[in-house]
């Protein structure tokens, strides 16, 4: 019976099925960060002897507020970090730490054929080494921690088919907004979103997880790609990975994953993306993005332009902006600030501008090549590495009304701050908008393509 | 088990869960106590709870509790006196969150909601799995039949906890790779 990639990996980790098309789920992997870990943590403390299942298959990473910004921020941290160290859970904390998503993968600690699981609805990230990875409640990571599994309905599968190739300044964040606003902001709930076709194959691993990062906003359950030898190249040499001839039993495995030819899905869809241009949002959900430059849509949703304080058939490039932010999960990896850096190089900021490394090995690496160099030349905030700005948490607040330019996931109303304004784009994009102070394409600044210069060099830790 | 309680009608789709509770109310390490933040991330959610505040039933429009997959968004809920959702459609996280904290998350026909909007009483059978309006109709519903045991013993966490030897046998017998 030909299988999908999905239903490889899935089908390896079924521990018994269950009523209602439910099953048992094997879980190979937990991450565990300070908002959503203590809850369960400290019921399996309280109700079942501390006990947990295999410390050694989860890694906690301190990461929405690092460091801690008062005094309940703190206590999340220091309860994550104690019982880290109690159970001897690998712990990444203050100096070597970044968004679980970054630091994941950057660590070696996903690949192909894996299943993942993490209180944080981005977990679908992870998708991109070919791994079913998803965000769950605490109380579902509480019990992956306790007996290693998760009660999972089995999610149906769509394939969706990427031709083409990106250009003229399309990047995979451009990408993946067009693929929630093909299929609807909810057109993805109840699916995994397996990725195919030649447009997917030439992305590089950061690529792929700016894609899958944001198969939630679509609704999905995740995205997966096809592992290739992007992904064992990235994985190879990696830490907590094997070498030599233990790492090529690995690769042989994982080049057994993907699809077979006569796989069957639950539902398809192709897209071409030759001529697919930069997106950005002018609506309050991922689904309401635009090609920039083009008109808001004439049946667009009142309560979103209302929210948005934007009308239909107008142009989002004539906005005033208040802010700009590149960072978080989707897009703070080393060639996501190449990008911006190379929109930035000799030009200044107009508008408060934050820049925040999805990890301290991003933000090393970026300072051993001078882009901190640039960004802080062109007026920019260099922070250290976290969440950031992108859930309205702890830094960079918007007022009410407040508009800001981000290279985030989330434009709900009240995302970064009540209300506040989120218009979701590439980080080169967000780059150019915080030269000019307004919604820009970087060729206004006759920056063609930024990504066509920027070679994928994977960050290790 | 019957879920009896006045109805707080949220006429609106998309109901993400930053509008239900803000990110800067997730600064606690327990489940309790949250009912304050509820809604706090609304335009109009103060007033809409403050006119409904006996309420147990929530009924919205689709995709409610979209986007993250924070808890806390079930657990504000909860704590204020919430023991059904009632919507066309959930986001999957929320949905599971949902069962894991007694909250039924009932999946209605799009097409009845306009009268459960209307509705100031509802009552529902979680075991016949059908809702009573207070205009006298009933609304058919389909609860997943293992989180429904979930909802009504309180043991997500239980469950698994009586799964561990089953997952250590598997684990053995499969000599799967350690990751």
């Amino acid at each position: 019976m030909p299988q999908s990639l999905f239903e490889k990996v899935w089908n390896a980790h079924v521990v018994e099925a269950l009523p209602g098309d439910n099953a048992l789920v094997f879980v190979d992997r937990v991450v565990a960060h300070e908002i959503t870990t203590p809850q369960g943590a400290l019921e399996i403390e309280r109700e079942y002897g501390d006990t947990l299942y295999d410390p050694g298959r989860i890694v906690a990473i301190n990461d929405h507020v690092s460091p801690a910004k008062d005094m309940e921020t703190a206590i999340q941290a220091k309860v994550l970090r104690d019982w880290a160290k109690r159970h001897k859970i690998a712990l990444f904390d203050i100096g070597q730490n970044g968004i679980c998503h970054v630091v994941t993968p950057e660590r070696g600690y996903v690949e192909p054929g894996m299943t993942l699981a993490c209180g944080d609805s981005h977990t679908c990230t992870l998708g991109a080494f070919g791994a079913f990875a998803l965000g769950v409640g605490s109380t579902a990571q509480g019990g992956a921690m306790l007996a290693q599994t998760l009660v999972l309905q089995r999610p149906k599968v769509m394939r969706v088919i990427v031709n083409g190739r990106l250009q003229g300044g399309a990047t995979a964040k451009d990408l993946a907004l067009h693929v929630i606003a093909t299929l609807g902001f909810k057109g993805g709930t109840g699916y995994v979103l397996e990725y195919a076709g030649s447009a997917i194959d030439a992305l590089s691993m950061d690529e792929r997880m700016t894609l899958c990062n944001m198969a939630i906003e679509a609704g999905a359950t995740t995205g997966m790609c096809p592992p290739d030898e992007t992904t064992f190249s990235y994985l190879r040499g990696r830490e907590n990975q094997p070498t030599g001839e233990d790492f090529e039993a690995k690769v042989a495995f994982w080049r057994t994953l993907r699809a077979d030819p006569d796989a069957t899905y639950d539902r398809e869809i192709t897209l071409d993306v030759d001529a697919l241009r930069p997106m950005v949002t002018w609506g309050t959900n991922p689904g309401e993005a635009i090609a920039l430059g083009a008109q808001i849509p004439a049946d667009a949703e009142a309560s979103s332009l209302k929210y948005m304080g934007v009308e239909a058939g107008s142009d989002l490039r004539e906005l005033e902006l208040d802010q700009a932010f590149i960072g978080s999960c989707t897009n703070s990896r080393l060639s996501d600030l190449r990008a911006a850096a190379e929109v930035l190089r000799g030009r200044t900021v107009t508008i408060p501008t934050i820049v925040t490394p999805g990890s301290q090995a991003v933000k090393r690496a970026a300072e051993r090549e001078g882009l901190h160099d640039i960004f802080q030349d062109a007026g920019c905030l260099w922070t250290h590495s976290s969440c950031g700005p992108c859930l309205g948490m702890s830094m960079g607040v918007l007022a009410p009304g407040g508009r800001c330019i981000s290279s985030t996931n989330r434009n709900f109303p009240g995302r970064m701050g009540t209300g506040g304004r989120v218009h979701l784009a590439s980080p080169a994009v967000v780059a150019a908008s915080a030269v000019l102070g307004r919604i820009a394409s970087p060729s206004e600044l006759g920056v063609v393509d930024a990504t066509a210069t920027v070679t994928a060099t994977e960050v290790r830790a | 088990m019957i879920i009896a309680g006045t109805v707080l009608p949220l006429d609106r789709a998309n109901v993400d869960t930053d509008q239900i509770i803000p990110a800067h109310n997730l600064t606690g390490i327990e489940k309790t106590g949250l009912g304050k933040h509820l809604f706090t991330g609304m335009t109009g959610g103060a007033e809409l709870l403050a006119r409904h505040s006996e309420a147990a039933i929530l009924v919205a429009r689709e995709n409610f509790g979209c986007g993250s997959s924070r808890e806390h968004a079930a657990w504000s809920l909860a704590d204020r006196g919430f023991r059904a959702v009632i919507a066309p459609s959930f986001a999957r996280i929320f949905y599971e969150n949902a069962y894991n904290n007694g909250i039924a998350p009932i999946v209605v026909d799009a097409t009845e909601i306009d009268a459960l909007l209307e509705s100031i009483f509802a009552s529902i059978d979680l075991e016949r799995e059908v809702i009573a309006r207070d205009d006298g109709g009933e609304v058919p519903f389909t609860l997943d039949p293992l989180r429904k045991q979930f909802l009504l013993s309180g043991g997500y966490m239980k469950f698994l906890a009586s799964k561990i030897e089953t997952v250590r046998a598997w684990e053995s017998a499969k000599g799967s790779p350690r990751a």
